[in-house]
């Protein structure tokens, strides 16, 4: 539910900060706005009690002392500050006044105003004029028919609410700061081995590494899960050992019997004086060794699809190998009347397998001197950045059709250009470009250029 | 060459063995490591050719005994393994060359004569074509009138075959040795080179010193 209120690249760590905040503020906010109702409320319902016990108090001084026991009792209460008295007679005269109108400048009811209020029943609020204080009055008619009013002000009590209040903020605030520890926490025990797995499992996706997830002081959960994680790659590279381990028992396999073949072929064409005997072993030698290079092939490209291509890597400068690569393609592209030319103007020296790279560069060389025309342009480039170079090479074929841009790139899959032009294979080239560059963790690509013809590129990390 | 083999399958063991006798080398066969290695230790060899997979010690280990032996013979590996690590380990043990099964028989010859000749170090900086002297180091065939200028791979290649004339070389050897790649690449490149050099080395009207031999692979023969 809470998925779409952040935007995607926002951390957890603020997520979680955010929510608290919301959480927090809004709980405090709830609980002072209630717990301020709640006392307010109270305050209220004792002043009104003092008001009523106090009425009736002094009724009954009145009642057996007259104006001056109502005095006595005044001043005994000590209640200038903040209740107001008032006794006026049936006639209308005012036996008795203590209000504080003068200095709090509380409009005491004119005579009309309390004779109105004189047929309300229970308590008069009275405002204050210019603050938000109160006055709440009540009254009792006397035996004689004298009227006694008395009134207390609710200032004290608004005082004591705000330091209440006060003391709430103090309270909430302090909450939240404790509340904040479970995000600190998360930081340390979620967050940061999350984060190394991260880069465990960045590392391991990069292929260049045999790492495991780690997370020692992180919570049972992340720690299950690294369990877990582990366990899953190692049963991966068990795979992947097994799978080189039967790629290597197969090649094995079937190279020594196929070497047999061989050395008796040989014997057999060095032999015989039979010139159509002699063909045919010529040509089983042929086949012989298309064949253990074809099985190599797929072994390799098969390996390379499920990671478990093994590279021996050398620090090896890129645009020496394409130099070297250019001088071994040139005559052939000559007697083509093809321009083969190198275009590396910055150099990179990467961590490579030479061998392998070298073939997935001269398999699209070879697919490039196929396809182009007589006159035409051959172009195999270098682009290089601080980590990632760029290999390409530009032909002037036919270009690419463009539902099979993908599809070229699979086992036993020959795209049109390469059915129609002569030149054979068995359609493994591009998918063992495209197997030696994952297994250097790096991509392949193709597209056609706007000036006609197809350029194919290997990229690789070092 | 008085040569040592150790081969555990005993059909290519059979075909190693008649093929270098008839060559003209003395043979002894092992199909056992430790029986070889003991062989080896006892015996003075001009090459060893070791299988890596063998019962009792593999290649690599009989490299290593060898070479603790302070015995420099020069050591061929036989391996049904085309695998670079293979490779670089078997080299590192102290293994000289390196030729993956299926192999031509004439490969197999080539390589024991270039081992046998770095080890004789019997490498000249000029050596004569007829009425031409080729300067490795210049890069140059000259004559006592005229000379020839060669690219760097095309100075290697011609090198190569002197060292080896009349031999048949496969593509794959001299894919390996002068180019350093260890595949056959699907465009016809030896091919192309060797037609340049050929048209940089022959004089009109003669035969060509380089002759292609079908199915095999090329072979130098020196201009009467």
């Amino acid at each position: 539910m809470f998925s779409k209120l952040f935007p995607d690249h926002t951390s957890s760590t603020w997520r979680l900060v955010v929510l608290q905040a919301i959480t927090i503020g809004t709980s405090i906010a709830l609980c002072l706005t209630l717990a301020g109702w709640a006392l307010h409320r109270d305050l209220d319902e004792m002043g009104r009690k003092v008001v009523l016990d106090d009425l009736g108090e002094h009724a009954v001084f009145y009642e057996q002392e007259g104006i001056a026991g109502v005095e006595k009792l005044f001043a005994s209460g000590m209640h200038e500050d903040d209740d107001v008295l008032r006794v006026v007679s049936a006639e209308g005269k005012v036996l008795f006044d203590h209000s504080f109108v003068a200095e709090s400048r509380f409009h005491w009811p004119d005579a009309s105003h309390l004779r109105k209020l004189a047929n309300v029943k229970g308590l008069i609020t009275i405002e204050h004029p210019e603050n938000d204080e109160h006055t709440l009055i009540g009254r009792v008619v006397l035996n004689d028919g004298a009227v006694l009013w008395y009134g207390r002000m609710d200032a004290a009590d608004r005082l004591y609410l705000s330091h209440i209040r006060n003391y709430l903020w103090i309270a909430g605030i302090a909450a939240a700061v404790i509340a904040l520890i479970p995000v600190f926490w998360y930081g340390g025990q979620v967050l940061r081995p999350v984060r190394s797995m991260i880069a465990s499992a960045q590392e391991l996706a990069k292929g260049t590494g045999d790492s495991r997830l780690e997370a020692p002081s992180a919570v049972p959960e992340l720690r299950q899960f690294a369990t877990a994680f582990n366990r899953v790659l190692d049963r991966n590279s068990n795979l992947t050992r097994e799978l080189q381990d039967a790629n290597d028992h197969l090649a094995h396999e079937l190279r020594t019997p196929l070497a047999r073949i061989r050395g008796n072929l040989e014997a057999f064409q060095d032999n015989t004086k039979d010139e159509t005997a002699r063909e045919a072993a010529l040509r089983g030698i042929d086949e012989i060794d298309r064949a253990t290079t074809l099985v190599q092939t797929i072994l390799n490209v098969r390996a390379g699809e499920h990671n478990a291509l093994v590279l021996h890597r050398e620090r090896t400068s890129l645009r020496t190998l394409l130099e070297s690569i250019i001088d071994l393609y040139l005559p052939s592209a000559e007697d083509r009347s093809q321009n083969l030319r190198l275009e590396a103007e910055t150099d990179s020296v990467l961590e490579v397998d030479t061998q392998r790279l070298v073939q997935a560069i001269t398999n699209l060389l070879d697919n490039a001197l196929a396809c182009t025309p007589k006159g035409g342009d051959i172009v195999l480039r270098l682009e290089t950045t601080p980590d990632l170079a760029t290999i390409s090479v530009l032909d002037s074929g036919p270009g690419i059709a463009k539902e099979e841009m993908e599809q070229i790139w699979e086992r036993f899959v020959r795209g049109s250009a390469a059915a129609q032009s002569a030149c054979p294979g068995m359609g493994l080239g591009l998918s063992l470009v495209r197997a030696v560059a994952t297994a250097h963790g790096g991509k392949t690509g193709c597209r056609n250029r706007d000036t006609g013809g197809a350029e194919f590129w290997i990229q690789i990390r070092g | 060459m008085t040569l040592l083999l150790a081969e555990d399958d005993p059909e290519l063991s059979r075909q190693i063995c008649a093929w270098l006798t008839k060559s003209g080398h003395a043979v002894t066969c092992h199909a056992n490591g430790s029986d070889a290695l003991n062989t080896a230790l006892r015996q003075a060899f001009d090459a060893v050719i070791l299988d890596v997979n063998m019962p009792g010690k593999d290649g690599f280990e009989i490299v290593t005994a060898l070479r603790a032996d302070n015995d420099l013979v020069p050591v061929l590996f036989l391996t049904a393994r085309d695998s670079v690590t293979d490779r670089v380990r078997g080299l590192s043990s102290g293994g000289d060359d390196y030729l993956t099964k299926p192999f031509a028989m004439e490969e197999l010859s080539a390589r024991l004569e270039a081992l046998n000749r770095r080890y004789q170090q019997s490498a000249t900086g000029q050596r004569r074509i007829g009425e031409w002297v080729l300067d490795t180091r210049q890069r140059r065939l000259r004559s006592s009138n005229d000379f020839i200028d060669l690219q760097p791979r095309e100075c290697a290649l011609l090198e190569l075959f002197l060292d080896h004339e009349g031999r048949t070389l496969t593509k794959k050897f001299l894919l390996d040795k002068v180019w350093d790649i260890r595949f056959d690449p699907g465009t016809n490149v030896v091919d192309a080179m060797i037609c340049r050099l050929r048209r940089k080395l022959d004089a009109p009207g003669h035969a060509t010193c380089i002759q292609t031999v079908r199915g095999k692979g090329y072979v130098f023969k020196a201009l009467s």
